[in-house]
């Protein structure tokens, strides 16, 4: 039980030290100590980030994991994870959200262009446009505060329920998970507004965004 | 300390070579000291466009390789002599026989020489554009009103970034008034919308061009013409005037009575 309160693991950012309750933290620290006797000096002279999954951690709190952590010859990064959350010094996280990994998302703050492509695992939020010849690629949700021209692939993995999302919806082609299409030959009247992209049945359908 | 400016547009036929000429020959009539320098390997032609072909002995390789002195190759202009030079492109070898490295160091010499070292690109990405884009503090992109020419300079405006050249000067060539007005072209406010850069000048599609062109002599220097106009306002935006973009209403009386009919003309 109390093993599964904290996790070592090596990830795309290097290795990760996951707490999935904080609230337990007297637990916590006994089970990252287990954990770092158990892997012996496996992990030594290597920098750790911590991913907080539930509950906050005071700063005090982060320093007392910090001086486990080099007891055993590691050192802690206090940057968040690429991945995942940051560690929470203060603010208590509602129990109804639950972060998960793959929320992680990517802020692009200008114009993709034609030839450019963008791969990435999480959402991708564009302050511009993305040009036609442009492609974006990744596992979440596509928001475009512009307009989208190009080719636009959410949910990649499989995620059925992402959405694309533009202030102009023009793109070349529009997959959503497994499904695709492509705007029709004929000339449409452009859009007035916002529009979003989602699966409906088996089929991906643009709608005018209303909140 | 001079300005080296890169002319390319991704696709070819669009009118950098034109386009270097004129803004060259601007240049020099403003007073400025230009250098041109011919950066297409292998398929050279901006010597022809100024009508300095048979003046050739050295060229862009001779140079970097150290065959000539930089001073030998380059070809004085017909009209404004020491003001206006040509290096030119070898045109019996391969892109990949200059290296962007000499191209920096070649511009690095003439910068200090000029005030403007205009850089005429070959089309494409690969290497003869590595070669353009090197050395340049600056660049402008070239495009015509078709969507393949738009897209290309997009995808070049991309690169330019990727080469740390920001901010880059539009210049939309070719552009047909009439054919905007029917809908049958892009328009101005049509390519602005895709690449939204600034928009250094608007070239009408002009047979003055076609004409000047062949006689080796820029169109620039010709009051008359529309085109000439068009890229005296762009070289005088270069020198950092505030010049409005030209009124590309065709002129004539049948044109004024069509505009009248169709409610354009107040």
């Amino acid at each position: 039980m109390s093993t599964q309160l904290c996790t070592i693991k090596g990830s795309r950012d290097g290795l990760v030290v996951t707490i999935t309750d904080a609230s337990r933290f007297d637990h916590v620290l006994d089970a990252l100590e287990r954990q770092l006797i158990a892997s012996e000096s496996f992990f030594q002279g290597s920098s750790a980030k911590l991913l907080v999954k539930q509950g906050t951690l005071t700063s005090s709190q982060i320093d007392e994991i910090e001086g486990l952590l080099a007891q055993h010859g590691m050192r802690l990064d206090r940057r968040p994870p690429n991945l995942g959350i940051s560690p929470r010094e203060r603010g208590p996280v509602p129990e109804s959200e639950p972060e998960r990994l793959e929320d992680s998302t990517l802020l692009v703050r200008r114009t993709i262009r034609s030839g450019q492509r963008l791969h990435y695992d999480g959402n991708v939020v564009v302050m511009g446009d993305v040009n036609p010849g442009a492609e974006i690629v990744c596992s979440g949700d596509i928001l475009v505060l512009g307009a989208l021209r190009g080719v636009a692939h959410a949910g990649a993995e499989g995620k059925t329920d992402a959405i694309v999302f533009a202030f102009r919806l023009e793109p070349t082609q529009l997959r959503i998970a497994h499904l695709i299409s492509r705007a029709p030959d004929e000339k449409l009247p452009q859009p007035q507004g916002p529009e979003v992209a989602r699966v409906v049945g088996d089929r991906i359908q643009l709608s005018v965004y209303s909140h | 300390m001079g300005k080296v400016i890169v002319i390319t547009s991704g696709k070819g036929g669009v009118g950098k070579t034109t386009t270097t000429a004129n803004l060259g020959t601007g240049l020099a009539a403003a007073g400025q000291k230009v250098c041109l320098v011919d950066t297409d390997i292998g398929l050279r032609n901006l010597d022809v466009v100024m009508g300095l072909e048979n003046r050739i002995v050295y060229d862009l390789l001779h140079v970097v390789e150290g065959q000539c002195r930089l001073r030998q190759a380059l070809i004085k202009d017909k009209q404004f002599g020491d003001r206006l030079v040509l290096l030119p492109a070898p045109q019996t070898r391969e892109k990949d026989a200059v290296t962007p490295e000499q191209m920096k160091e070649l511009m690095k010499e003439l910068r200090e020489e000029y005030d403007f070292v205009l850089l005429d690109s070959p089309a494409g990405i690969e290497h003869g554009f590595k070669n353009a884009v090197a050395g340049a503090d600056a660049a402008i992109v070239v495009t015509t009103p078709e969507i393949a020419a738009v897209r290309d300079a997009d995808r070049i405006i991309g690169l330019l970034e990727a080469a740390e050249l920001y901010d880059p000067g539009l210049v939309i060539n070719r552009v047909r008034p009439g054919m905007v007005r029917r809908g049958d072209m892009m328009s101005i406010s049509d390519i602005d919308d895709i690449l939204a850069i600034d928009i250094l000048g608007v070239v009408p599609d002009d047979q003055d061009i076609i004409v000047s062109t062949n006689r080796g002599e820029p169109v620039v220097t010709d009051s008359k013409s529309r085109a000439g106009q068009a890229y005296r306002n762009i070289v005088r935006r270069i020198l950092g005037e505030e010049v409005p973009l030209m009124n590309l209403q065709e002129r004539g009386v049948m044109n004024w009575f069509k505009r009248i009919l169709s409610g354009e003309a107040q």
